[in-house]
């Protein structure tokens, strides 16, 4: 396949099936180093599938992900894709970070163990060096204070700044958010989205699936409207929102959802 | 039937009253003269030492009906008091006072003698204590040797278990086969059955063993079997995404697994666990019957010894203090494990 290297992340032709349901029909997409791209779309349209499938959760039935000019995760035999390797996978999945709806934080952790777990336990970093990155990645969410506690004493809001912590304690290339703030009280939203704002300042690559278009309107380089399986719409936020109103079928999303 | 065998039983009843009628009519009819005889031949039995000879004699005085003068019957019966006494048969001793004194109340010899037999008379429970000092030293050799077998046990049961709930789990075909199979064996066979298997049927293959290693190894992969499905159904029972959250930071499945999985599973496990580790110590009992003297084994020998009901419920006591600390120790464990949940 020929690759080029411009964009950090390259989809061609994704589509993923459960059974007879096409839940990513062929989708196409380039991502730039630093870009920040909002996808959004009504329940069911495939966005979480297609963030899934981009950190290999979801083991696609066929396209190709390029990250970083090279085919990644998977290899073909008899024209049929087979997931690559786990040490390559995991490889992958650690230059990838991602938040879930849900934070899954590791509730046997304190909060600093659940932000030093990826460079110790993954990078193999020493117990130091964990600690400072944890730390750091810490202060960055604003939570350095509660380092020593349990999750289940957490807010929501500062559940979903751990997470967002332990992702990053990575150094991703890339971070997925899959509607980061879609489980929280409306007033603990805006604490996720100051943290998302100041990583995006930073120049982070992100793939934000979210509903709040004030959010997408303001972080955003580009929205994409995802339905069925596949972009029907995309462009700036100005051009979306704009032109979106031509659209029926978009003008009916954004009028139901704002 | 009903019917039949009522009238079986009421023929018998007449029968033996008719027996005993003429049997005590017949020893009425002794005159006092005899009475002399038997009371001396008594004594002499009494200083050749043959007691119980001269407790049969003395027997045989009968209780003067009414209005007869009853001099040796009291005589007699006292004899036999003492003599019971001297054989530290205070039960009996008792009996033959209370029989002078239901039919002379007044009579102080018999009042007399009744008290001192009190006084000297062992409450139940000095009985129980004086044989339970001389059955514990073999009784708690025998717990020793049970709380080695479930120690051993518990060590190696949570491993062999883990490693079953995984390989059931596993993506892996045929290794998932091999641990179900290993489930349905050692489930849906009686433990006693897989004890007498590698004690006496392993030999016939050429594998011979000790009883101890032979009691282990059943124990062990019994309850491997158990806590394997305790565990597999504790690993599924974690959020899915847990897994998920895992591999997003680039963990492995093995990683996931000992890190975040598997931790997750201990406050769950301890209930069911402590219930089977609870059920071990009373399985152990079972290898008794291959020639391993655990506690049970002591009991059993030591009842069919002195025939003495005192070693069983001393047996039980020592059973009820394993479990019962044992208890203690689980829930303080899942107090612990589970401490990360408390807000
Ligand atoms: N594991 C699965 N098995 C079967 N069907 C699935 C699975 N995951 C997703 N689907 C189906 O695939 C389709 C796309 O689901 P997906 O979760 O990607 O939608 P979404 O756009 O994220 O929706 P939402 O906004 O509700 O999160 C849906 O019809 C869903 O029911
Ligand atoms: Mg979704």
């Amino acid at each position: 396949m020929n690759t080029d290297n411009q964009y950090l992340l390259s989809l061609k032709g994704i589509t993923k099936h459960f059974k007879s349901l096409t839940a990513v029909n062929g989708v196409n997409l380039d991502v730039s180093s630093g870009e920040k791209l909002v996808i959004i779309g009504p329940s069911g349209s495939g966005k979480s599938t297609l963030l899934r499938a981009i950190n290999f959760l979801e083991v696609i039935d066929d396209g190709h992900i390029i990250f970083e000019g090279k085919e990644a995760g998977y290899i073909r035999k008899n024209g049929r894709l087979h997931l690559d390797k786990p040490q390559v996978i995991s490889a992958l999945r650690s230059e990838i970070g991602m938040v879930f709806q849900h934070f899954h934080l590791f509730p046997h952790m304190t909060v600093l163990e659940n932000v030093m777990e990826g460079p110790l336990t993954v990078q193999k970093k020493s117990r130091e060096e964990a600690l400072e990155i944890a730390l750091a990645m810490l202060a960055k969410v604003g939570l350095i204070d509660k380092k020593g506690v349990y999750p289940a004493t957490l807010s929501g809001g500062q559940k979903q700044r751990v997470a967002i912590a332990r992702a990053i304690a990575m150094k991703p290339k890339l971070m997925l958010f899959d509607e980061p703030t879609s489980a929280l009280d409306p007033e603990l939203v805006g604490e996720v989205f100051e943290t998302i704002r100041s990583l995006a300042v930073d120049g982070m690559t992100m793939i934000i699936v979210t509903h709040h278009m004030g959010f997408a309107r303001e972080l955003a380089d580009r929205v994409m409207f995802m339905e069925s399986g596949n972009f029907l719409a995309e462009g700036t936020p100005q051009e979306f929102f704009a032109e979106g109103m031509n659209n029926e079928r978009i003008r009916t999303f954004l009028n139901r959802i704002l | 039937m009903a019917f039949f065998s009522k009238f079986i039983s009421r023929v018998a009843i007449t029968a033996l009253l008719f027996l005993c009628t003429t049997l005590s009519s017949q020893s009425v009819q002794a005159t006092a003269t005899d009475y002399d005889q038997l009371f001396r031949k008594a004594g002499d039995l009494q200083s050749s030492g043959d007691l119980n000879a001269a407790l049969e004699i003395l027997r045989q005085i009968p209780t003067p009906a009414k209005g007869e003068e009853g001099d040796d019957f009291v005589r007699s019966r006292m004899q036999m008091g003492r003599i019971h006494f001297s054989l530290d048969e205070q039960d009996k001793a008792l009996i033959v006072t209370k029989e002078v004194l239901a039919l002379y109340p007044d009579n102080s010899e018999a009042k007399n003698f009744l008290a001192s037999i009190n006084k000297q008379k062992r409450p139940a429970y000095m009985n129980f204590f004086k044989d339970a000092v001389s059955f514990l030293p073999s009784l708690m050799k025998g717990a020793l040797m049970t709380l080695l077998l479930v120690l051993c046990t518990m060590l190696i049961s949570p491993l062999g278990g883990l490693f079953i709930a995984l390989g059931r789990i596993s993506p892996f075909k045929p290794l998932s086969s091999v641990c179900w199979f290993i489930i349905w064996f050692f489930r849906g066979t009686p433990l006693l059955l897989q004890l007498f298997f590698i004690y006496y049927g392993l030999p016939s293959l050429g594998i011979t063993m000790p009883p101890m290693t032979a009691a282990v190894i059943g124990l062990g992969i019994n309850y491997s079997a158990y806590l394997g499905e305790i565990i597999r159904g504790a690993i599924q029972s974690i959020d899915h995404g847990q897994m998920e959250a895992a591999k997003a930071i680039g963990m492995t499945y093995r990683q996931a697994m000992r890190r975040v999985i598997i931790p997750q599973t201990y406050k769950r496990l301890m209930p069911p666990v402590g219930n089977e580790f609870i059920a071990l110590i009373k399985d152990t009992a079972l290898v008794s019957t291959i020639a391993m003297v655990e506690l049970m084994r002591s009991a059993d020998q030591l009842f069919n010894t002195y025939f003495n009901i005192t070693a069983l419920v001393l047996a039980a006591l020592i059973y009820l203090l394993l479990t019962t600390i044992f208890t203690f120790i689980f829930e303080k464990i899942e107090y612990r494990a589970g401490i990360y949940e408390h807000r």
